[in-house]
């Protein structure tokens, strides 16, 4: 039995998860190679995210740099464990540190996965996909709600790429997002990148998913590349954003508005320089796109 | 037990087993099939764990190479499914599982080089905490100085070896060729701690790692210098002390002093 969809939601803790996240403008995700050359020069980047979980450690240089780049910049703690829709118990001692990470930090938001990463006390480390059903919907929608009460603000969910579709799926993944939005109060990222792996894979048009997702709900993208295997595409976050997410991200501006970027590469880590090129051209987009729309780039 | 909760179960073990059951509920996508749309979960488990394990151990990958390491890694993986949220804790077990599985068993200085990288590891993250200067213990009256105790550095551990380890993991670290694997005479004293944000090691003579044994576990100075003054000349037991509470100190070592009262 899930015990918490059968406790009312507190009154009290239920107003914790307000006010919609601020625009921080276009950034990067923080990595270990870079960190003395962000420091020395103090690269025109307008704000981190930095992976929760490299700096859930006691103490040492992780988190002494960490504390030296946040001096500087905005930082968001994005999450790879929360494990939000699995059905094991949640893990309050992983709930617990972050939520002292959070209080070191001072994030201007913290974000994970609509995802789960194992059960029966394993961790697969691996952002595993759910099926788009009623009773799926009603557990990550009681899970959010306590999270976001035990971490005293709303969480950010991000949708993954996914490799495969569950038969008893009772609806589309936006509308899923949607409706988690709706009903938990947490915001949504959208990984452009992740859009188009799983539309690819899936057979659909990633329009479609961009459409469906509520406009206002929406603080945050993601860019990153991927791995084309021919009849299948592998989200690996190792190479440069390709120009068939450019022009998603392009869409995604159009649909949603002013919304904070990042480009995000978790391996294969190229030189600053060559992510700078990347995070500039998020910035000349969004300024060509929401200029000709009416909106101040930020 | 729900269905999502059955099919994650199903799931979970499809990756970790190779068993198919939930695949009759997964569908097949326009462009491919549905065993190999869900061989990408499969693959990337056994990978993702042990790339997290090449960057941990990053000098045993260098001394076995890619396909050793990875066939040692992939058996790491069956044998010690991950139970952590943070991969940084997955490759804590590898030095004891160099130690008891065949054939790594049959080469203790896998194990030992295993061990010293996890020692750096744990001292590279592990808590921060004020460090102990000369100043701090130069205001004891001399006759309390046999009372003092001393509180080590959080990110102090100390490991014995039993094979030449040391030589090689700094002969791999400087990109040399490793001298050929040994086992020693007698174990090898390795104490390994962080300095300012670096994680660093020396060995140890057999009587300064008893020493310092002896005072993490809190025994006092006096106490020290008499065990030393058992172990060798007992006139110079401690001034021998004494050189061996500078050098801790001066390195960053120790934490705090009382006076044990």
């Amino acid at each position: 039995m899930n015990i918490a969809s059968k406790m009312p939601h507190s009154p009290a803790l239920a107003q914790a998860p307000s006010g919609k996240p601020p625009f921080l403008g276009f950034g990067l995700g923080l990595r270990t190679q870079h960190y003395d050359e962000v420091l020395a020069g103090n690269p025109a980047i307008d704000w981190f995210e930095v992976i929760s979980e490299n700096y859930m450690v006691p103490g040492g240089k992780p988190l002494h740099m960490l504390d030296r780049i946040r001096e500087r910049y905005p930082v968001v703690m994005h999450g790879v464990s929360l494990s939000i829709a699995s059905t094991a118990p949640p893990n309050f001692e992983y709930l617990h540190a972050l939520r002292d990470l959070a209080r070191r930090v001072e994030p201007k938001w913290i974000s994970d996965h609509l995802c789960w990463t194992g059960v029966h006390g394993k961790n697969l480390h691996d952002l595993l996909p759910i099926p788009y059903t009623n009773e799926a919907l009603d557990h990550v929608v009681s899970r959010v709600q306590l999270v976001q009460d035990y971490l005293g603000r709303a969480l950010v969910l991000e949708n993954v790429s996914t490799y495969v579709q569950f038969n008893n799926s009772e609806m589309t993944e936006w509308e899923f997002l949607s409706e988690l939005s709706r009903r938990s109060g947490c915001w949504l990222l959208f990984d452009v990148n992740n859009v188009y792996v799983s539309a690819f894979n899936h057979g659909y048009d990633p329009r479609i998913f961009l459409e469906g997702i509520p406009a206002d709900r929406v603080v945050q993208f993601h860019l990153a590349g991927h791995d084309h295997m021919g009849t299948y595409i592998i989200d690996t976050h190792d190479h440069p954003v390709c120009e068939d997410v450019w022009a998603l991200y392009a869409a995604a501006l159009k649909r949603f508005g002013r919304v904070s970027t990042m480009i995000e590469r978790d391996d294969k880590i190229p030189p600053l320089d060559e992510l700078m090129v990347e995070v500039d051209r998020t910035r000349q987009i969004a300024a060509r796109i929401l200029v000709n729309d009416g909106e101040q780039a930020g | 037990m729900s269905d999502l909760a059955r099919q994650q179960n199903d799931f979970q073990r499809a990756i970790l087993t190779g068993e198919n059951a939930v695949l009759t509920e997964i569908l097949d996508s326009p462009k491919e099939k549905r065993d190999a749309l869900f061989g990408v979960y499969r693959n990337a488990y056994g990978s993702r764990l042990v790339e997290s394990m090449r960057n941990d151990h990053d000098l045993l990958h260098s001394y076995l190479g890619d396909e050793m390491f990875d066939t040692m890694g992939k058996a790491y993986v069956a044998d010690n499914p991950s139970q952590h949220p943070n991969v940084r804790w997955f490759s804590r077990a590898l030095p004891e599982f160099l130690r008891s599985a065949e054939p790594y068993r049959n080469y203790p200085v896998l194990s030992d080089i295993a061990a010293l990288e996890r020692a750096l590891n744990d001292a590279f993250d592990a808590e921060d905490a004020p460090v102990l200067a000369l100043a701090d213990i130069t205001g004891f009256a001399p006759d309390a100085w046999a009372g003092l105790k001393f509180t080590p550095h959080p990110s102090a551990r100390r490991l014995d070896v039993t094979t030449n380890a040391s030589p090689i993991w700094l002969a791999l670290k400087n990109d040399e060729v490793p001298p050929d694997a040994t086992l020693l005479d007698e174990r090898c004293h390795i104490l390994v701690w962080r300095q300012d944000l670096m994680p660093m090691f020396r060995e140890l003579a057999a009587e300064e790692a008893m020493m310092w044994d002896e005072a993490a576990r809190g025994v006092p100075f006096g106490v020290l210098c008499s065990m030393l003054a058992t172990n060798d000349d007992p006139d110079g037991a401690a001034a021998r002390a004494a050189g061996y509470l500078h050098g801790w100190i001066t390195s960053g070592l120790l934490r705090a002093v009382s006076s044990g009262d």
